[in-house]
């Protein structure tokens, strides 16, 4: 079995877990679930920005925000979700451009205060704009969408839902570090100069990488409006675009499975954690904080620091040995 | 022998078992941290106190309450999430949450599953949005706020006035609220300063406060951010009567705020130095067992739990449906149900009347200074 076959024979069998674990269980598991999958999503396109192309954006959530506000706007003026999705992703990839286009003249720690910057201006923009946005009431009541007369409307089917979604960006997320864009980004991480020595157009392609990944974030904040059903600024604040790089950088920034893996640790740890109260916090930034010593690269880090102790011929990748340099 | 060991252990288990399911599940989704653990903490020790004494005189309709905690981390999508988990827990009735932030989030779960939910939120809009299943514990600020600008129109007379509020859902709530009663009377707003959630520096704000040539200053804020408020505005000399509502004049507040909080005036809904001897008794038994005062939020919590248990044995079932029915238009009298403490109405909407105090800080602690009633 080549490794090839191993990587198929993984995802199939994620796909089965992610398919039949849901069934049967309380709406409060689909909930966290749903969460989950939707900020896969959203980590997925930071990854590609920081893991793949080495950019640091403290500014995902704005982007999420945007999607969630955009989609929230259309539904609640009667059209379709899909149309939301559509425009929400459209519309963070041109801001991604925009954004990125004189960003990125800038880069690594200034890049991260110019997006740190951009969140907050996001931020301020959906609490001021009362007329658009609702100011700090936010937005409600937005419909779950319906499907060739199926109503996702109970919170299994809106799981399945989301659960496609998830699949389709992981499909287009795997496409693209595969294609020759992706060999780019790589390329650009690891040394920017020897890639434009070898034709690589290093503006062009960090601004794609940038644009996809706030794309992503959009399209997971298309999400979140028919999700909660109520979207209110604080929601898009610095604090969560902390959390969705956290949850890169948790699960493994570079790796495919790393961001879906972080996420599940930065909204399931909490929850295993509550038995010590109070403690709770304390132990979950503790344990991050000893991760990100010991091991940069993440969890997927670890697993293969360990499958290297037990399988020494495999040779860990020496561009992941240190992590995605933050 | 070992038939007669099964069989003991058989019933012993059957006996758990229903002990287990008789007990009633009651839901206290609270913010036990993060921003407004200073509020939904206390909340959380009267809830517990209120649980506890009922579970002592033998429970609701003979069952005991279980009560279950669940912390919303002051984050509104969590709580959401909480609300739901309580409500997959079989919660039969839900206190909390405090923050109207969280609440306006979660109020529509368990209006969809229609389970009642008794808040501590104050903002306006939680009650205008027509949910059949919210009720209050403490009436909203558009009901206190009309006393209040009375008070500074005619007691201070105060015609120009300064207003700092927290730019959330419950600081705008509250500002558009005093807004809308400085108008209707004639008062002139020479100042309009918002604050953020957990800010920590008031410099600015407290001078553009100062220069702005007013009578009195309206402050809107949650505990925290009141007390940084007081502190800087001692600390610049402002010099001018600090008014608000509930919040400033609170426990928590002054505990804070120290001698920054003396000659703060408040119109409060509830506090433990209210003359009234049910409040005073549960505030001392209060600090008692916590080691802290008891302010407005621990009242609203232990007055929530009572809530329950009267309905629930007016309507003589465990009944969710019958409950939220029952709820509108109630009213129960302190004399013959102890836990309210204080005579209360709810009405159609789930909001609530009952009177309440105007107070002044002096030396660290409240000081009432006439008491209003219900409107």
């Amino acid at each position: 079995m080549t490794r090839k076959h191993v990587h198929i024979a993984f995802a199939v069998i994620a796909l089965a877990l992610l398919i039949f674990v849901p069934l049967g269980q309380k709406n409060y598991i689909l909930y966290v679930l749903t969460s989950w999958l939707m900020f896969s999503i959203a980590a997925m396109g930071l990854n590609l920005t920081l893991g793949y192309a080495g950019q640091i954006s403290l500014a995902q959530a704005s982007f999420m925000g945007i999607g969630a506000y955009v989609t929230a706007l259309i539904t609640l003026a009667g059209y379709h979700w899909v149309f939301g999705w559509l425009a929400a992703m459209g519309l963070t990839f041109v801001i991604g451009l925009l954004l990125g286009y004189p960003a990125l003249r800038v880069q690594h720690h200034f890049l991260a205060f110019v997006t740190l910057a951009f969140n907050t201006i996001v931020f301020l923009v959906l609490r001021n704009e009362d007329w658009l946005t609702g100011g700090n009431h936010g937005l409600v009541g937005m419909p779950r969408p319906d499907f060739f007369g199926i109503s996702t409307g109970r919170n299994l089917q809106f799981y399945y839902f989301v659960l496609v979604l998830f699949v389709i960006s992981a499909g287009v997320f795997f496409w693209i570090v595969n294609s020759p864009w992706g060999r780019a980004f790589k390329a650009l991480r690891e040394n920017p100069v020897r890639a434009e020595s070898l034709g690589v157009d290093t503006r062009r392609i960090t601004l794609l990488a940038f644009a996809i990944g706030s794309a992503f974030g959009g399209g997971a904040g298309a999400i979140m409006s028919p999700l909660v059903q109520f979207i209110e600024p604080g929601s898009f604040a610095l604090i969560h675009s902390l959390k969705i790089l956290l949850m890169v950088v948790v699960g493994g920034a570079g790796f495919f499975y790393g961001p879906m893996l972080g996420a599940a640790v930065v909204i399931l740890l909490p929850e295993v954690l509550r038995f010590t109260d109070g403690y709770y916090l304390m132990i979950y930034a503790a344990l991050v904080i000893v991760l990100m010593v010991y091991s940069p690269s993440g969890l997927i880090g670890i697993g293969q620091k360990l499958m290297q102790q037990i399988r020494p011929r495999q040779e860990v990748r020496k561009d992941m040995a240190k992590g995605a340099q933050l | 022998m070992i038939r007669k060991l099964a069989m003991t252990a058989a019933t012993g288990l059957a006996l758990t078992a229903t002990g287990a399911f008789a007990d009633v599940v009651i839901a206290d989704v609270a913010e036990l941290s993060g921003a407004g653990a200073a509020a939904g903490a206390v909340w959380h020790d009267g809830v517990k106190m209120a649980v506890e004494e009922i579970n002592a005189a033998g429970g609701i309709l003979g069952e005991q309450i279980d009560l279950r905690e669940y912390d919303s981390q002051t984050d509104p999508q969590n709580s959401r999430a909480m609300v739901q988990k309580a409500i997959d827990d079989d919660a039969y009735v839900l206190l909390g949450t405090v923050y109207s932030s969280s609440t306006v989030v979660n109020m529509l779960v368990a209006q969809q599953n229609g389970v009642p939910q008794l808040t501590g939120s104050e903002s306006p809009t939680i009650t205008a949005k027509g949910n059949p299943y919210i009720f209050r514990t403490a009436f909203g600020a558009q009901k206190g706020l009309p006393k209040l600008g009375t008070y500074l129109k005619d007691d201070l007379g105060a015609q120009k006035i300064a207003v700092i509020w927290a730019n959330t859902e419950f600081g705008k709530g509250g500002h558009d609220a005093f807004m809308a009663v400085a108008e209707d009377l004639g008062l002139e707003i020479v100042a309009d300063v918002p604050t953020e959630q957990a800010q920590v520096d008031f410099a600015a704000d407290v001078a553009k406060l100062a220069s702005a040539g007013a009578d009195a200053v309206f402050s809107y804020m949650t505990e925290e951010e009141s007390a940084r408020f007081l502190i800087e505005a001692e600390k610049q000399g402002l010099g001018l009567p600090i008014v608000g509502d509930t919040v400033i004049a609170s426990q928590k507040v002054i505990d804070l705020a120290g001698e920054a909080a003396n000659g703060v005036a408040s119109h409060v809904g509830l506090t433990a130095e209210a003359p009234v001897p049910a409040i005073q008794e549960m505030a001392a038994k209060f600090q008692e067992k916590f080691g802290y005062g008891a302010d407005h939020n621990a009242i609203k919590g232990y007055i929530g739990a009572y809530t329950v248990k009267y309905v629930t044995e007016q309507i003589g079932e465990f009944d969710r449906e019958k409950f939220a029915e029952t709820m509108h238009g109630l009213c129960l009298d302190a004399a013959s149900h102890p836990g309210v403490l204080m005579d209360v109405c709810w009405d159609e909407t789930g909001e609530m009347s009952r009177a309440s105090f105007l107070v002044e800080v002096v030396d660290g602690a409240q000081t009432i200074t006439k008491t209003l009633p219900a409107n």
